[in-house]
């Protein structure tokens, strides 16, 4: 009996590991806050990364399919329910992740005997302006953390992935064009994937290099009229 | 994860009031006018901006067509506290299927979808209190061929496809006749005019309801108060703002 809690401890230490190596392999995705709206980017295979979840909100995730569909679907669900019992306004990603996403990953996270939720993310609110952007890093037991700073990445690796964000936010000038924007996010991609480091690292003008993966870019926009904000972009066409 | 909202909605209370409990005395008032006719460009659809409760002028400033998503819209004649809760119903039904399923939700799910509201409506339509007798039109938002369509529906649901234009609420029989008689005589008929002479048509259309109805009003170019009209094209949905039907309004007079 008195082992009981060391064994739980144990268990969660393991499925926290067994879930950063189910993890490994992903590619990392990206929002940036700019005067035009907030940028998502992702590069995947196949399957979608960036996603609309409500009239001013999106989401960009990594992680195993069936769990990045399975969270897409409870934001969305939670959204479009809030928003309709009260009004659009009333749904806000701190109300959205404080008392909905993040308690049902940390609750999937605890449950030792299911399977666990393998999926780390960014979920984005557009503001009327840029400092009113709201962005969130959520990760897969729950915990998740706000940033008024205008950058987040999610990728498998902490510490690469604060390093990549530093220097994403370093490259990105206020008056940076969206096309200059996604650049810096692809190369930064480019570095995650092949593990370099980020010393001497400048954005690339050439042309990216997907290598049979699909460029997924969307915008939040803020300028678009009407109550949908959120639009996809083409990558040829932001590049010029 | 059917991309059905209403299956996400508690059912509401009133659904199970019996149709023997209608109070005596209650007629079925549908006061307002609203209508829709195709012309060249797409469809035209249209409505007053007066709520009535009986005798007295609630508003003149109710807005009664209702834009349900970027293709699709609903004129709404009837009880207003059900017609706006079935428009924001279906606002929010076809935004979620749409971010739900990864696709838009198409243009016959949609007016099968407000068939069914209409249906799940019917105790309180029979208990004569909920009565909607709402116009729809949209097009389809995947298919480049596509054509906008207007339906309307009787109180339990059923759904027609007007041809060429349907008018509701207690002012749309004299809207009826005029668009009966433009459509057989007309030069051109409806159907065949441009936006602009269109706009001026629905707003003429209004003032001739509002000469028959007392329940239709608002709308008083003279006063520069205009009606609301929106166009449906392929391309989707588009306010025709007050300037513009002043515009149009002058330039069919001259």
């Amino acid at each position: 009996m008195t082992e009981e809690p060391y064994r739980w401890l144990e268990a969660i230490g393991n499925r926290r590991e067994y879930i950063r190596d189910q993890l490994k392999g992903g590619t990392p995705v990206f929002a940036c806050s700019r005067p035009e709206g907030i940028l998502l980017v992702g590069v995947g295979q196949g399957m979608s990364k960036v996603f609309e979840i409500y009239d001013r909100h999106g989401f960009a995730a990594l992680g195993h399919p069936v769990d990045i569909e399975k969270i897409r679907q409870a934001a969305i669900e939670a959204a479009h329910i809030e928003g309709f019992n009260r009004s659009t306004r009333d749904v806000t990603l701190r109300r959205l992740i404080g008392f909905a996403l993040s308690t049902t990953l940390k609750n999937a996270f605890e449950q030792i005997y299911s399977p666990p939720i393998i999926v780390e993310s960014i979920f984005a609110e557009l503001g009327e302006t840029q400092p009113e952007d709201v962005l969130v890093r959520v990760h897969f037991d729950g915990h998740h953390k706000y940033t008024t700073d205008g950058v987040v990445i999610a990728h498998t690796d902490q510490k690469m992935e604060d390093e990549a964000t530093a220097w994403v936010r370093k490259q990105v000038k206020a008056d940076d064009p969206l096309g200059r924007v996604t650049n810096v996010c692809l190369t930064a991609w480019r570095a995650l994937m092949d593990n370099k480091g980020f010393d001497d690292l400048s954005p690339s003008d050439a042309a990216f290099t997907a290598n049979g993966k699909t460029v997924e870019v969307a915008l939040l926009d803020r300028k678009l009229a009407g109550p949908v904000h959120y639009r996809s972009l083409d990558l040829a066409k932001i590049k010029g | 994860m059917n991309g059905d909202f209403l299956a996400l909605l508690p059912k509401p209370n009133f659904a199970q009031l019996g149709a023997a409990s209608r109070p005596e005395g209650l007629e079925h008032v549908q006061a307002t006018t609203v209508f829709a006719f195709h012309c060249k460009d797409g469809v035209i659809i249209a409505g007053d901006h007066r709520a009535t409760a009986g005798n007295i002028i609630f508003s003149d400033k109710t807005e009664k067509i209702l834009e349900l998503d970027s293709h699709s819209l609903m004129a709404i004649a009837g009880v207003p506290a059900t017609a706006f809760e079935m428009a924001r119903t279906l606002q929010t039904s076809f935004e979620f299927y749409r971010r739900s399923q990864l696709q838009p939700m198409s243009l016959k799910a949609k007016i099968r979808a407000l068939s069914r509201l209409l249906r799940d409506n019917l105790p309180a339509t029979l208990q004569g209190f909920g009565i909607v007798q709402p116009i729809f039109a949209g097009v389809e938002v995947d298919d480049p061929k596509s054509k906008p369509v207007i339906f309307f529906y009787d109180p339990l649901g059923a759904q027609f496809e007007a041809a060429t234009y349907a008018g509701s609420g207690s002012g749309s029989g004299s809207i009826k006749s005029v668009l009966h008689f433009l459509e057989r005589w007309g030069n051109p008929p409806p159907a065949e005019m441009a936006v602009d002479q269109a706009v001026a048509l629905a707003t003429r259309l209004l003032m001739t309801a509002a000469e028959f109805d007392a329940a239709t009003g608002g709308v008083h170019p003279d006063r520069r108060l205009f009606a609301t009209i929106k166009l449906l094209t392929r391309e989707g949905t588009r306010n025709i703002p007050m300037e513009e039907q002043e515009r149009c309004w002058k330039e069919s007079a001259a």
